[in-house]
């Protein structure tokens, strides 16, 4: 097993750049072991399969490597590989035909479901059920609902990075999450017609 | 604050996103509207849906696997489990090497042909071989043979002429030919 470099004071992101561009493999593990555990949280609402998983983190990594001279410091050095890594899996999901381009006007036309009240995981679920009914219930939505409803609920993303991040407007951002949640809604109670009885 | 306007408001509210000028008069409104307190309500419960997981197991020894990857200009584009357009790009590309290749290979088999073909021709007019000293001997000597032969056999036809007629009994010399 390799030895990990947290153990060191940590320098910031900033100085890590700094040394990785001027060719420290070991500044660039450390950034790495930084941010990884984030980074594959974040694609894991987007495959479950732990191999894809791994090969979208370690494709992030290295792109953001490839293209650290253009890291505008504007932003912070994770906002900027968070950007990567969403477009490196969008890009997979589109290699992989999971994501029609064209049905996203035609999906931001749909009307939202009827407005039922929203189930609410019950009291006696474990965590990870409900995470796997999440999941579950995530993957069968459309690619542009699934990322904007993990950039808020899971990443917690104010609307106006999110807009940043999918280069879209903020009023885009609002109305897509509203018609996200309502599919979600929808298609949960669809899934596990059990929970629109405890609300 | 109308209810119309409140129930626009709530998604923002929950995701935080009002400023304290807006959510003020919602906050108020909820307080004194129980169908828009339910609607807050029914968004706060799809919200309980998102808690976090456990985290996903990073494997050993990954952040080194990746810079030394990195660092030895590996691009990462394409991951293997994603190979599958990859792998017909791929076959295209080979296909097209493959036919590139054979393309180059018949105009250079060309060419050469071309090349010994014309190596193979003369260079002149001149059709001569070779002169050497050990040839022009040869020829010297040839001519040589040549004149003693042409002398003998005259000399046999004179001597044929001025011998005497023989009868029909006369034998005939032995070893001549007739």
């Amino acid at each position: 097993m390799q030895p990990r470099l947290m153990e060191r004071e940590a320098p910031d992101d900033t100085c890590l750049v700094d040394e990785v561009l001027g060719g420290s493999q070991a500044s660039f593990q450390l950034l790495v072991e930084r941010y990884e555990q984030r980074i594959f949280n974040l694609i894991r609402h987007y495959t479950r399969n732990p191999v894809e998983i791994e090969d979208l983190a370690q494709e992030t990594f290295l792109k953001a490597f490839r293209r650290l001279a253009s890291f505008q410091r504007q932003s912070s050095f994770y906002t900027w590989l968070y950007r990567i890594a969403v477009n490196t899996i969008l890009d997979s999901l589109k290699r992989r035909g999971r994501s029609p381009v064209q049905a996203v006007e035609d999906l931001e036309a749909v009307p939202a479901a009827p407005s039922a009240a929203s189930p609410s995981p019950s009291a006696t679920l474990e965590r990870e059920e409900i995470a796997r009914i999440t999941q579950e219930v995530l993957e069968g939505l459309p690619e542009i609902f699934r990322t904007v409803l993990v950039l808020r609920e899971y990443e917690d993303m104010a609307y106006q990075d999110i807009a940043d991040l999918l280069g879209i407007s903020i009023g885009t951002v609002e109305s897509r999450l509203f018609r996200a949640r309502a599919r979600f809604k929808e298609r949960l109670l669809q899934k596990h017609p059990e929970f629109g009885n405890e609300s | 604050m109308e209810c119309q306007n409140a129930r626009s408001l709530i998604p923002s509210y929950l995701d935080g996103e009002l400023t304290q000028a807006q959510a003020g008069p919602l906050r108020q409104h909820l307080l004194d509207c129980q169908p828009c307190r339910g609607s807050a309500q029914d968004g706060k419960n799809l919200k309980r849906w998102f808690a976090a997981s456990e985290p996903v197991a990073v494997p050993a020894g990954f952040a080194a696997r990746v810079a030394r990857r990195a660092l030895q200009g590996d691009t990462g584009e394409f991951p293997p489990s994603l190979a599958a357009p990859r792998a017909e790009e791929e076959r295209g590309r080979m296909l097209r090497f493959v036919l590139t290749c054979t393309a180059a290979a018949a105009a250079l088999l060309f060419v050469l042909s071309l090349g010994m073909r014309q190596l193979a021709l003369p260079h002149s007019d001149r059709m001569l071989a070779d002169s050497s000293p050990q040839l022009s001997r040869a020829i010297q000597e040839l001519d040589r043979l040549n004149a003693a032969e042409r002398k003998q056999k005259r000399a046999e036809l004179d001597a044929v002429k001025t011998k005497p007629k023989a009868g029909p009994d006369a034998p005939l010399e032995s070893g001549k030919k007739p």
